[in-house]
Formats: structure tokens, C-alpha cells, sequence
């Protein structure tokens, strides 16, 4: 071995180790302890496959998923449309360009969860009285405690937060796009949308494939920001899996059961994210 | 992630300002209805934040209306109760330390792990590591959360300096995917050349790799502040003692205690954000072209 | 920019393992003990703070940590999970203490000298919830509670009504109320647990007699069971509806602490809730007006009972390494001046056979419930703690939908019996 193979070693391997203590060895023993009926303490038993099989008759687990997906799905959609939106307007010929990409980024440096009693309050008092002044029945009382609504105010609380990030993307993006483009689509006297629909948009295909992927992925983990505001409820309408998996493994003492739980969302995930990129990518390519 | 390549020529003469220039010079026509829209969006990030900041202000009788009303008399006794009754401090320490140390530690090893890896894609091991890495952007926190809080705790890393060195170790998948893309664009001419000159490869990486990472390295290390400062669930499971708690976490214990002291709470809201915010204001140019230029990598 | 020799910048790779390893050495060189000690109730963290003063000035050398995190029963077992038990603690003495009893998390304190005064109906409701083996006491009772209808005696005055013995009287008095434009009730619906009180009591007097350990006995086969939800809980479920038709407009958004606040400026003429609340009140506005009845259920007065748990339980790591100091600490927590302390400033009843007798007027309907013994069990105390009772309850009084709830609550029990027949902390 030469003397900078040997350094390009000594660069990685400790790196390596720690990730597998850190990271790989709690994977590994998670999927271990998902075959156990270990509490977290105590004594523990093989199960075999049985959690496997009660996690599939959960309805609370399968809730979670449903409340969980619909939640992301939502939240990834509206947060790619006003985000591109965002970063199209951010790029126009507008005045004070660079304080509104300012302003808009706030939203990003602040800690979810704080941002969640904020809007709780908002929700709980202001809305509510703003709502009867108005006449409006549905916003007189608080959608937070509305369990058809109340997962409309998680996502609102979600996009506003994490809005700014995508916009950055997209403008990152369109700032890749030549101006000369648009200048024959101009002289062309393509519209507006045409031009967006086969300039812009295929331009940035790829960041639009990282923003929805990114944007998916970090939804279905959603957990701070449903703590601040309904905590699950009302009654268990708004439980995301991570919070079925922190309040029943810890709680609820069925730490190997939500091994299990945890093991069918690693797959999850990581199915959902090989079908986006699967597909977004062979739309890429079709631009 | 990336259609975009650059070359380190290039790369070295990024500079915030390369971002920002406006696309193209059709006109140089304002278009106000636009700048109107714009203005009318900057007021739903802008309404909720002056909310904050004015209920925080307030006495708990003007709490009364929508809570929009301007403040008829300033309380400013809410910081100091909110200071004292969350122990802010001390939970400031924490964060401080916890949010240095994942930004320091994160900025120092993970591009010596990528520069390692970028240069020997080629071997099989090295091919395995940045897969192996990065194949760990998809296993989602709560399949580790219970079995790597036993862990941590085990090991005795359930305090501030765990949870940083935790921030260090999670942040690698995303790390060295940036950092590795970035190090393959700077031709390898320069470090050959320094080889010649009988450098040692950690002499090439501290002298001439991790000098030209550094645009590279702000956005990482502005992406670690942002995640370690604001994180609520890793502290919330991985810290034990209630003396290292960081300021999600006692805005936390203080939202089950004092919950319905709504104005100390805001407060206390107001002083959890502002650190953050105030270094947001100050460098936002830099902030944000260090994320955009994460995703042009 | 950061200039390393390239020593240093080997040892900079290794710096990551090293960490791990700093981190585990390195106890502190005090000869100072300190005690953890976890504390549940959020509300109790001053007085408690006073006591650890007190506490701190007489033994010179035992330092007390306290610990309060929201939501105590996750936190607990994050501590265990992460095997940190506490030295001392304080938990609800509820279902899940008992399956932490069984699971011999906590020390036997049954030698010390405080548990000869406990009063032996109160340990023996504990006792029963779980312990490790058979002759042991896994947690000692510092402060019960009582859980009953809190009233403003001003506005009942005000209308002519008088303290409801039955429950068409209860009913009546309500709309008495709501005539003369008053709330009867305010609910707090944002903190599901609120719904609680009312559950307990109506299916204290209201389920049939032994129905959890006919359920329990059932086990998994929710066909054969005996008893159910669905069949045995049908006046439970109709008349917690009844009460929470009464909720003030937009109680769904209202949590425990506004409702607090609330009913101690009289905006309300009854809540439902029990004596942990009464500081509360107290603390929202100090001249409240609170005064109590037990829950009338049913038409008949005779039936009329309170229900009681052991609002406070003092426990200790089984394996604490400073068990002498724990065990001090302990035993001045359950000193009769503390005990009578407590329980007057958090409205408490004092479990133990010397404490003085509870002169809250706020209390005094309860009271001579609690020293007659006609006291219940908390029936959501029978429940695994994994089955999200106060949330099935919260979204049920919300939606009204009681068929919906009853089987609910059947396929959570059967569901959880199902998979948790031989599960490590249930031997």
C-alpha cells in the first residue's frame, strides 16, 4: 500500500466506524428487536413475525400511514406549486428583489416546533375570532380541534416553514437557464405559459425532481411541528407514524412491536422515494 | 442531483454576488403588479413574526381581541420572567454548544471522508463507502430513534457532546454526496503538481483542497447550524439530563408548565428565535447563496 | 481558515472515535451525592423545589435534581429504555406505574418507616396495580385524589340551584343554567385528557361488577368474552355525551388551562374535573370560588361514589447507587408535615394514617367520601397504557359517533390483549 493509499485510509475508515456504531449497528438491532417482544427494559421473548402480522390488523398504525401520506402528499404539492411560483415571481424584473428573497428564506432559520405554538396560538385565538367576525362557521372555532381540518393546519404550518428551502432550489435552478432562450421565445411571441411549459420547466427538471423527493421525504417524518399543534389529535386523527413509533415504543412499552412498525417504514420510504425518483426521472428525460 | 457541471476554475471564482445577478436584460422594466404579489406574500411570513413579536410585548389583559391590535402598554418584564422561568442561559449554552461543535466537527471531517472517497471512486472500497453513505439519506430517523437512544446512552453519549458528535456522524450521507460531487470537479493537476513538491496527501488536503472547498463548506456548514439548532427530536430522546437541554427542548417543558402565560410564552418564543434569526439577518446574502449553491452541486 | 500540522490532522480523523471515548470517562470527583429525581406533575415544580430546599438545608451533602418533562409516561421509559433509572421518583400511581412495578423497575420500600403509616386501603389499590413479587411495595402513595364535579357556589346560589344528588337533578340543574344564559360546564377538549374525569366516574358506578377482570380473563378472543365494551358500556357512552352536549361553543379549541382560568372568573358553573385541578384554579385567580359534589350517576343517592387514585407515588430506582440518600429523601417526603403541606397546597388527600384532615372548602363535598371509603378505582387504570383512551374519548364526545367508540375501544383491548400475552413487563 503506498503511503497515500494508506492516508486515503486512515481519511475514511475511523469515519466508517463511527457511522456503523451510530448508525448501522441501531438499523441492525432495531430489526433485530423487531422480532422480540422487548419493552426497551427488562426481559424479552422471540416473537418471530408476529408483531409483523398485528402491525398489518393496527388500524391505529394503519391510520398513522393513511393520516401520514395524505399529510405528505399534500404538503409536497402545495409546497412545489407556491415554491416555484415563488421562485419564478423572486426572478421576474420586481422591485427590492434581493430583501423579498430575504424575507422569504426567514421561515427556514426558525425551529419548527416554536413556530408550531405560534401558529397554534394563531389558530386556537386569533383565527377563531376572526372567523365570527366574519360570519364564517367552519374558522369560528379553532381547526385545530376540527378533525376533518385539523391535518389542513399541520400542512399549513409545514409549507410555511419549509417553503423557503424549495424556493431556493427553483431559483438556484432557473439561474442555470440561459437568458437567450426566453429571448427567441420572445421574439417567437411564445405566451407566458408556453414559455414556461417548454422552457422553464423542463430547464429545471431536475431540481424539480430533488424538491419533490427532499420535500416527500421529509413530510412522511413529520413529527415537531405535530407535536406543537395537535399532538395527534383530536382524538388520534393526526398521529404521523413517527409519532405512533415515539409514543408506543417509549409510552406505551412496545418497543420491539414498533421495531417492527419502524421496519415497515424504513421500506416504505424507501419504496416511495425509488418509484419518485423512477418516474420523475424518465419525465425529465422526456422534456 | 445535478445537470449543471462546473469546473473548479469556475468554482473558485463563485462568489455570493454570481447568483443574484438578474437573468437576462430583456428590460430593465420594473414590473410593479409583480412586486405587489411579491409584497403580499412577504406579509404571510411577515404577519406571523410580527405577531410573535407583539404578544410578547403585550400584558396578558390586552390579550384580549384578534391579537393583532398594536400593544397599548409594553411589558417588558415578559423577557425577563420568560429568561428566568425557561433558564434561557443556560439552554443558550447548549445549543451554542451543541450547534458549534456539529458545525465545526461536520465542516472539518466530513470533507477529509469525501475528498478520501472522491479520489478513489475508483476502488472498490471507496465505491462501497459513498454508496453505503449515501444509500443512508433514505433510512428514515424513527427506525433508529429507539434503538440509537438505548445506544447512546449505553455508550455514555447522552449529553450535548453525543449529540454533536450524532449531527457529525448523521450529516455524512448528505455531506459527502455535496462534498464528493464538488472535490471531482477540481482537476487533479494541482494536487499532482504538489505530490512533485514531495506534499503528504493530508498535506495536499489541508493546503490545497480544503482551501478550495471553502464555498462548499459554508453551505454545509449553514445547513448543520440550521438542522443542529433547530432540531427537537434528537435532543428530545438522546439528552438525559434535564441541565443540557437546548432551546426547542425548553420551550418545550416551559409550554406544559406555564401554558397559559401566553405573553411570557411568546416571550420566550421571541428569545428561542432570535439568536438565529439576528445571524440570519445580518448574513442572509451569504446564507442563501450557500444553500443554492448545496443544490447546484 | 483552519491550519492543521499534519500530525494533527491524522489525529483529527481519529478525534471522532476519541470523542466516544472522553465522553464516557470522567465522573465527577465530588463527595457530593446527588439524587435524580424525576418529577411528573408540572404543576407541583415549585412546591416541590421548596421541599428539595428544605430538604437540601437539613442534609448537608445530598444534592436533589429535579426533573420535569412533559409528558411523564414517555419520559419515564425513555429513562429506562436508556437504563437511567432515577433515584427517586414521582408518577401517577396508574396503569403504567403498574406494569413498571412489575417489570421490578423500582426498589421494595416496604421496610421503611414511612410505609406503616400509609393507610392500608390506599396501598393495597396500588399494591394491586402491580408490584414486583408478592410481598413487596414498589411505590408509596404521597397524595390521592379525588375526582368530582367542581361547582361556583356563587352562581348556584345566584339561581336558586342546589347541589345535584341524582343525576336528573344534575341534568336539571345544567339546564337551569343554560336558561339563564350561563354555561353549565366548560369543557376543555384541546387536552384530551379532560375528558377523563367524567369518563372514570360514570364507569365506576355504571359498568358491571368486575367487568375488567372478566375482560381481562377473556383474552384475546373478543367472540367469547363475557363482557365488552360495545355491550356493557352503552349508558357509560350516552351519558358522557349528555354531559359534553352542555360544552360552550368552540370547547373543541379550549385547553385545560384556559378552562381554568375560566371557571375561576366564574364563566362557568360547573367543571368537571376533580381536587388536581383546584390549584390551578387557584393560581388563575386567587378568589375563586370552588366548592364540589361527587358525580350523582344515577338516579339513585345511594349509589353515589368518588373516585380516588393515588395522585403522587414515591418510587426508587431498584438499583440507585445512592440508595441510603434516596431512601432519606424518601422518608422526609412522606414525613406527615410534608404530607400535610402537599396536600393542602395542591388540594391533595393525604394517604397516610397521622396527616391532618383535608380543610379545603373547595373539597369538603368529597371529603367525607374519601374518609368513608366510598371510593372507586380509576377504571382507565385497568387499561394498557399502549390503547389511547383519552384520545378514543376526546374524538368520540367531538364526533358523537358512540357505536363507533364502544368497538373501538373493544378491538384496542382485544387488539393489545392479542399481542401482548407474554410481553416482557407484563410477568
Amino acid at each position: 500500500m503506498t503511503h497515500s493509499t494508506k492516508a486515503f485510509y486512515w481519511m475514511a475508515v475511523p469515519a466508517l466506524l463511527l457511522f456503523v456504531v451510530l448508525h448501522t449497528i441501531p438499523v441492525v438491532t432495531g430489526m433485530f428487536f423487531s422480532l422480540t417482544d422487548y419493552a426497551g427494559y427488562g426481559k424479552w421473548n422471540f416473537v418471530g413475525l408476529q408483531n409483523y402480522v398485528s402491525l398489518f390488523k393496527d388500524d391505529r398504525v394503519l391510520a398513522s400511514y393513511g393520516f401520514t401520506f395524505l399529510f405528505a402528499i399534500t404538503a409536497t404539492v402545495i409546497v412545489n406549486v407556491l415554491a416555484l411560483g415563488i421562485a419564478m415571481l423572486l426572478n421576474a424584473r420586481i422591485k427590492f428583489r434581493t430583501a423579498f428573497r430575504g424575507i422569504f428564506f426567514i421561515p427556514n432559520v426558525l425551529a419548527v416546533l416554536i413556530i408550531g405554538y405560534v401558529f397554534n396560538f394563531i389558530f386556537s385565538n386569533s383565527l377563531p375570532l376572526l372567523g365570527q367576525s366574519l360570519g364564517l362557521d367552519w374558522l369560528s372555532t379553532s381547526i385545530l380541534a376540527n378533525k376533518d381540518l385539523a391535518w389542513l393546519g399541520i400542512v399549513a404550518v409545514s409549507a410555511w416553514q419549509s417553503i423557503a428551502f424549495s424556493v431556493i432550489l427553483y431559483l438556484a435552478g432557473l439561474q442555470t437557464i440561459p437568458a437567450e432562450l426566453y429571448e427567441a421565445a420572445g421574439l417567437d411571441g411564445a405566451s407566458y405559459w408556453r414559455q414556461f411549459s417548454s422552457i422553464t420547466f423542463p430547464m429545471i427538471g431536475a431540481f424539480f425532481t430533488i424538491n419533490m423527493v427532499l420535500a416527500l421525504k421529509g413530510f412522511l417524518q413529520a413529527f415537531d411541528q405535530i407535536v406543537a399543534l395537535t399532538n395527534g389529535g383530536p382524538g388520534t386523527s393526526t398521529e404521523s407514524v413517527a409519532m405512533v413509533i415515539f409514543r408506543g415504543g417509549f409510552q406505551g412499552g412496545e418497543f420491539g412491536y414498533q421495531m417492527a412498525n419502524s421496519v415497515v417504514y424504513l421500506l416504505v420510504i424507501v419504496a416511495v422515494s425509488v418509484i419518485q425518483l423512477r418516474t420523475l426521472q424518465r419525465k425529465e428525460a422526456d422534456f | 442531483m445535478t445537470t449543471t457541471t462546473e469546473t473548479a476554475s469556475s468554482a473558485r471564482s463563485v462568489t455570493p454576488a454570481r447568483g443574484l445577478r438578474r437573468r437576462g436584460r430583456l428590460s430593465d422594466r420594473v414590473n410593479w403588479p409583480l412586486t405587489a404579489l411579491a409584497a403580499v406574500l412577504a406579509l404571510t411570513v411577515l404577519i406571523p413574526l410580527y405577531l410573535t413579536v407583539i404578544t410578547a410585548l403585550k400584558t396578558p389583559d390586552q390579550l384580549g381581541g384578534s391579537g393583532f391590535e398594536w400593544p397599548s402598554r409594553v411589558r417588558l418584564e415578559n423577557f425577563s420572567d420568560a429568561w428566568n422561568l425557561t433558564n434561557f442561559p443556560r439552554a443558550l449554552l447548549n445549543s451554542a454548544i451543541v450547534t458549534v461543535g456539529a458545525v465545526v466537527l461536520t465542516i472539518l471531517s466530513n470533507s477529509l471522508v469525501a475528498y478520501a472517497i472522491a479520489r478513489n471512486l475508483h476502488k472498490r472500497f471507496f465505491k462501497f463507502l459513498y454508496y453505503f453513505f449515501v444509500a443512508a439519506l433514505f433510512v428514515p430517523f424513527p427506525i433508529i430513534m429507539l434503538p440509537a437512544t438505548k445506544e447512546t446512552a449505553l455508550l455514555g453519549l447522552d449529553n450535548p457532546v453525543g449529540l454533536f458528535l450524532l449531527y457529525t456522524v448523521y450529516g455524512l450521507s448528505f455531506n459527502v454526496f455535496v462534498y464528493t460531487a464538488f472535490i471531482r470537479s477540481i482537476p487533479r493537476e494541482l494536487e499532482e503538481a504538489a505530490t512533485m513538491d514531495g506534499a503528504s496527501t493530508w498535506g495536499i488536503f489541508r493546503r490545497i483542497i480544503f482551501p478550495l472547498l471553502t464555498p462548499m463548506n459554508a453551505t454545509v456548514g449553514i445547513l448543520t447550524c440550521l438542522w443542529a439548532w433547530n432540531d427537537f427530536l434528537l435532543p428530545l430522546v438522546i439528552l438525559s439530563d434535564p441541565a443540557t437541554r437546548t432551546l426547542p427542548l425548553a420551550q418545550y417543558v416551559f409550554q406544559s408548565q406555564f401554558n397559559t402565560n401566553y405573553t411570557v410564552a411568546f416571550a420566550s418564543y421571541l428569545m428561542a428565535l432570535a439568536p438565529l434569526l439576528l445571524v440570519y439577518l445580518f448574513a442572509q446574502r451569504w446564507v442563501i447563496s450557500g444553500v443554492m449553491r448545496g443544490s447546484i452541486k | 481558515m483552519f491550519h492543521l500540522k499534519q500530525v494533527r490532522a491524522k489525529a483529527l480523523s481519529a478525534a471522532l472515535a476519541a470523542a466516544l471515548l472522553t465522553s464516557c470517562a470522567a465522573p465527577p470527583a465530588e463527595d457530593e451525592v446527588t439524587l435524580s429525581f424525576f418529577q411528573f406533575k408540572p404543576e407541583a415544580v415549585k412546591e416541590f423545589a421548596g421541599l428539595i430546599d428544605e430538604f437540601e438545608a437539613a442534609n448537608p451533602g445530598i444534592r436533589v435534581l429535579q426533573n420535569n418533562v412533559p409528558d411523564p409516561d414517555t419520559a419515564i421509559r425513555t429513562l429506562l429504555v436508556k437504563n437511567k433509572t432515577p433515584d427517586v421518583l414521582t408518577l401517577n400511581g396508574n396503569a403504567s406505574f403498574g406494569l413498571l412495578a412489575r417489570a421490578c423497575v423500582f426498589a421494595d420500600l416496604s421496610q421503611e418507616p414511612a410505609a406503616r403509616d400509609v393507610l392500608p386501603a390506599v396501598q393495597d389499590i396500588l399494591n394491586a396495580n402491580g408490584r414486583c413479587s408478592g410481598s413487596e411495595i414498589n411505590g408509596l402513595p404521597m397524595a390521592n385524589n379525588a375526582s368530582g364535579v367542581l361547582y361556583n357556589p356563587e352562581l348556584f346560589a345566584k339561581y336558586g340551584v342546589s347541589v345535584p344528588r341524582t343525576w336528573d337533578e344534575l341534568i336539571a340543574a345544567a339546564e337551569t343554567f343554560k336558561a339563564n344564559g350561563v354555561a353549565p360546564f366548560y369543557m376543555t377538549l384541546k387536552d384530551a385528557w379532560t375528558t377523563s374525569p367524567a369518563l372514570v366516574n360514570l364507569a365506576a358506578q355504571l359498568q358491571p361488577e368486575g367487568f375488567f377482570d372478566r375482560l381481562t380473563a377473556a383474552g384475546a378472543d373478543r367472540n367469547t368474552s363475557p363482557v365488552s365494551f360495545s355491550r356493557d358500556y352503552q349508558e357509560v357512552a350516552d351519558k358522557l355525551l349528555q354531559l359534553f352536549h352542555y360544552a360552550q361553543p368552540g370547547a373543541a379549541g379550549v385547553d385545560y388551562a384556559t378552562g381554568n382560568k375560566a371557571f375561576a372568573d366564574g364563566k362557568s358553573a360547573m367543571y368537571l374535573n376533580g381536587s388536581f385541578a383546584v390549584p390551578a384554579i387557584r393560581a388563575a385567580n386567587p378568589d375563586a370560588r370552588i366548592a364540589s359534589f361527587p358525580y350523582p350517576v344515577t338516579n339513585n343517592p345511594g349509589n353515589v361514589t368518588v373516585v380516588s387514585g393515588v395522585d403522587v407515588v414515591l418510587a426508587m430506582g431498584r438499583d440507585t447507587p445512592h440508595r441510603a440518600e434516596a431512601q432519606k429523601f424518601i422518608n422526609f417526603l412522606m414525613s406527615k408535615d410534608v404530607i400535610d403541606k402537599y396536600a393542602k397546597n395542591q388540594s391533595a388527600f393525604a394517604p397516610i394514617r397521622s396527616a391532618a384532615p383535608q380543610q379545603d372548602t373547595a373539597l369538603r363535598g368529597l371529603a367525607s367520601y374519601f374518609t368513608s371509603g366510598k371510593v372507586d378505582g380509576y377504571m382507565d387504570h385497568r387499561l394498557p397504557p399502549s390503547i389511547p383512551l383519552v384520545n378514543i374519548t376526546q374524538q368520540f364526545v367531538l364526533d358523537g359517533d358512540k357505536s363507533r367508540y364502544l368497538n373501538t375501544l373493544d378491538n384496542e383491548w382485544f387488539k393489545v390483549a392479542a399481542r401482548m400475552p407474554n410481553r416482557g413487563d407484563q410477568q
